[in-house]
């Protein structure tokens, strides 16, 4: 797979958060270059900025201080309305409690993001199929999100994010709410569609086992990068402890557990 | 830890929880200050000694009934509210039976809040009431036409009547807490801002015939009302009430869940974002809302067709008691006299007074006569008095009047012309000498009276040769009270009518029956200028009741839906995108209950429109224009509400 193109690349990265006097910095500069095809996890125990750092590079949130370059787009200097079409059109969110719309069925919650028309009709159609069959969700497509699983809905929430082909995905801990089977089996798939249909992917997590399934993860401590794995072409399982060794270092999940 | 919890440590507890929720509070607390100013204005008008000298007893009886109905909505919304209020705070109910107090001890806090909250409503309302009830006692004279100094008492009876009212109010929602405490479990507690129906596919055939037959009784109900009109009047009431109001129910509840999901069956999951906001939410608490909907669209229709019916009344009642009494000043042989002396003293007296008249003499003839048998309503079908009138003499008493040819005749009857108006012409009528009949063709229903009551009944106006050949073929009795005289006076400027009335009343006995126009104009403006009153104040409660209703389920629906614009908004829709979408269901939410009601009331209008002679279209218009412009402000509320909601989601 080419690996040159950059997706997305942040410099120097600040984020603080209070008023004058009580400023709490969060996000203390960091450098973070995403290359197109990569699925990278972010890993770190509470309160080390994972969160934050995903909002701020999924255009939620503002920086305080630092620029973000997503494609061609310098985000950092987007008004809000350029960033609201800027995440519509060339980003994907998977949520950690789905934020699906209870009203709206499965098919209708996953076309969501080109409801506004810009896509023709029978190019929505076709996408809704592939992405749908990729994720086993076609025969739950009339479905209300109270009517299925966890595992489903958060496969729902997968295929909305990938429906308008974005350059990159944004998943906050997908897996935090299901079961240990359902987890393994979305990380799974959405590890097939980083292969197979080369979308970048950034996913925040605390679980090394969920983190096994990205080809690099990125430690934080602090508000600082701490460390980074790359997988390359060791097994999951060898990637898995090599992650549980350095979260061990940073003595991170026993917080986390708390 | 709790277990020991004195009445002190409770009351602190209420004073920090009602400072931390004003935002929960205001809502409710302006509910109940507006029914407790409108009820203390209406209190103070039923006291108020120049209200009661006014009307001697008519005004006050009305105000009475208005005020138990006053009572009923005043009632109805605070208890309305006060659900709302409650199932909004139903978390932190929940939250304090958590962190260990009793069910007995928390029921205790909210009737201590209540009573906290409703005193003060209480006092608010009371002194804005003073303030304002002074407004309204100016608007209700002026209104009944009466000009001169109005002195406002302060009405201490007017203050008990409000205390009690809302003290039973208060000890009203209290049980509704403790009940909404007691009945409740804590889980039920908890999840209460999440309760929301699931739209089930509809049963196909069933929702598709129910639908049809919601459409059906209202297109019935109106199609009846255009034709009630007969012996049956009361019973085709009922039905078109019955089957428009169940027509209306089945509508929200079937009839447009049922098009809302053949619309969206269509769409085939390609909703689009309007209709992901619209569409899919409504169908979502239809089946929740239907009840409220149906009764408010039937509240407006109700308020629309009494607004509509007060002002079109109060509108054109100078022209309706002309219609009934064309001549300004009319006598008639009463008693002792023949009617003739007393026009001479009136007329030397207008003469005195420098006030230009012109006097005429009528001769009418009374007989017995029939319409042609089913040629007019079945209401009509029976041998009636008539009077006949030589139209020469009509037209020396200034009435423009020209009957085409001697053959025929002009039919008037104010009181008849309801059933008259739709009759078509030429129709058959007999009338009838002792021995003898004789047809005449009647080739115009004319509007109001020719003359004034009791002169009037149904007058027959014909050229000069028929009124003499009528004169002559019911003569030969020797009957004098067949001929009558009446002795009409008009004015030249009508701007004469209040001095030479004064005259005119001070000449003519007070127990005596007045067949003047202007007395009777006065004693119009007077009910109507009343009826009006009362039908704009309750108009006005029933408005802003069903508007603040309507709002403030829109405030908890947009409460329940905060998460879903948070997710829109992350997903990239501006604000304005998914505002798009609001507007659209509070169209629906505001808009379908208004239209709908807007359609009864004007079938209502159009039926109820046989009480008038003239035309009614303008003022009807007007006022349910004005209700319209007044509900729509809620709507703007609404959308505000929901903008600053879907601002603040992420």
């Amino acid at each position: 797979m080419d690996q040159h193109k950059t997706v997305l690349h942040a410099q120097n990265i600040r984020k603080s958060y209070g008023t004058r006097g009580n400023v709490q910095e969060v996000l203390k500069g960091i450098d973070l270059r995403v290359m197109e095809g990569e699925f990278v996890g972010i890993m770190g125990a509470s309160g080390a900025g994972k969160t934050t750092l995903l909002n701020v590079l999924a255009t939620i949130d503002r920086t305080t201080e630092g620029s973000i370059l997503i494609g061609d787009s310098d985000i950092s200097k987007m008004k809000d309305r350029e960033l609201s079409a800027f995440r519509r059109d060339k980003l994907g969110f998977i949520f950690q409690d789905y934020n699906l719309l209870d009203t709206l069925t499965v098919k209708e919650n996953i076309l969501l993001p080109v409801s506004l028309g810009k896509m023709k009709k029978r190019v929505a159609e076709d996408q809704f199929k592939s992405i749908a069959d990729i994720l086993g969700i076609k025969e739950l497509a009339d479905k209300y999100p109270h009517e299925i699983s966890g595992g489903q809905k958060q496969r729902t929430s997968a295929a909305r994010a990938l429906i308008n082909k974005p350059s990159m995905v944004f998943a906050d801990e997908p897996t935090g709410a299901l079961d240990s089977k359902s987890a393994s089996s979305l990380l799974g798939t959405l590890e097939d569609v980083n292969k197979q249909r080369g979308v970048t992917i950034m996913m925040v997590t605390h679980d090394p086992v969920a983190s096994s399934y990205c080809s690099r993860v990125v430690f934080l401590k602090d508000g600082n990068i701490y460390s980074e794995l790359y997988r390359g072409d060791k097994t999951r399982q060898a990637f898995f402890q090599e992650i549980l060794k350095v979260q061990g270092v940073l003595g991170g999940d026993s917080v986390d557990a708390l | 830890m709790f277990s020991g919890v004195t009445a002190l440590t409770l009351f602190d507890l209420v004073i920090r929880s009602m400072r931390k929720n004003i935002k929960h509070y205001y809502l409710y607390f302006f509910a109940l200050i507006f029914s407790v100013v409108l009820y203390f204005v209406f209190a103070t008008l039923q006291h108020d000694p120049s209200v009661i000298a006014r009307s001697g007893g008519s005004m006050g009886s009305a105000f009475k009934a208005a005020g138990i109905l006053l009572l009923f909505i005043a009632g109805i919304f605070v208890v309305y509210a006060n659900a709302i209020f409650l199932k909004r705070r139903s978390r932190e109910i929940g939250l304090y039976q958590l962190i260990g107090l009793t069910k007995g001890a928390v029921a205790r806090l909210l009737i201590i809040e209540n009573t906290l909250l409703s005193a003060g409503a209480l006092a608010i309302g009371i002194g804005v009431g003073i303030l304002v009830s002074r407004l309204f006692l100016l608007l209700l004279m002026k209104l009944v036409g009466f000009d001169g100094f109005i002195e406002m008492t302060f009405s201490t009876e007017a203050v008990v009547q409000t205390v009690f009212v809302f003290l039973a109010i208060i000890v009203l929602t209290s049980i509704q807490m403790v009940v909404a405490v007691y009945r409740n479990t804590l889980l039920g507690l908890f999840n209460a801002d999440k309760t929301g129906e699931h739209p089930k596919k509809p049963k196909a055939f069933m929702s598709g015939i129910l639908a049809i037959i919601g459409m059906a009784l209202i297109a019935f109900g109106y199609w009846l009302s255009g034709r009630m009109l007969n012996e049956l009047l009361f019973v085709n009431m009922l039905v078109v009430l019955a089957s428009t109001i169940l027509g209306t129910y089945l509508l929200f509840r079937v009839t447009i869940s049922w098009l809302f999901y053949q619309i969206r069956k269509r769409k085939q999951g390609h909703l689009g974002l309007y209709n992901s906001l619209s569409l899919a939410p409504i169908m979502h608490r239809m089946k929740g809302n239907a009840n409220s909907l149906t009764i408010i669209t039937v509240l407006s229709a109700m308020t629309l067709a009494m607004l509509a019916g007060a002002y079109s009344l109060y509108y054109s009642t100078e022209k309706e008691t002309r219609l009934i009494y064309p001549v300004d000043f009319l006598f008639i042989p009463t008693g002792g006299s023949t009617g003739e002396a007393e026009a001479k003293q009136f007329t030397d007296e207008l003469q005195r007074q420098d006030i230009a008249y012109q006097y005429s003499p009528i001769e009418t003839l009374q007989l017995d006569g029939e319409f042609e048998e089913n040629s007019v309503n079945k209401l009509l079908n029976s041998r009636f008095w008539v009077s006949v009138v030589n139209e020469k003499q009509l037209q020396e008493a200034g009435v423009d009047i020209e009957i085409p040819d001697a053959q025929s005749a002009y039919y008037y009857g104010a009181s008849t012309y309801w059933l008259m108006k739709s009759t078509e012409v030429p129709v058959n009528f007999k009338l009838y000498a002792p021995h003898d009949g004789l047809d005449i063709s009647i080739v115009k229903i004319g509007e109001g009276n020719v003359l004034n009551p009791p002169s009037g009944g149904s007058q027959l106006v014909v050229k000069e040769e028929l009124y003499e050949e009528i004169k002559e073929f019911s003569s030969d009795e020797t009957i004098d009270s067949q001929i009558m005289m009446a002795y009409g006076v008009n004015l030249k400027d009508k701007k004469d009518l209040v001095k030479a009335s004064d005259i005119f009343m001070e000449m003519t006995d007070n127990n005596r029956a007045r067949f003047d126009y202007y007395s009777n104009y006065l004693a119009s403006m007077q009910s109507n200028g009343l009826l009006i009153f009362i039908s704009g104040f309750l108009g006005l409660v029933f408005l802003v009741s069903t508007g603040s209703i309507l709002y403030f389920k829109q405030m908890t629906e947009a409460e329940q839906e905060r998460s879903s614009y948070a997710t829109l908004r992350q997903l990239g829709f501006t604000v304005q995108d998914i505002m798009g979408g609001i507007v659209r269901k509070q169209m629906f939410v505001f808009g379908v209950p208004l239209l709908i009601g807007l359609l009864h009331s004007i079938f209502a209008m159009k039926a109820a429109s046989f009480i008038f002679m003239s035309d009614i279209t303008l003022p009807a218009s007007i006022a349910m224009g004005i209700y319209a412009l007044i509900y729509l402000v809620f709507a703007f509320l609404t959308v505000g509400y929901y903008r600053k909601t879907v601002k603040a989601a992420l």
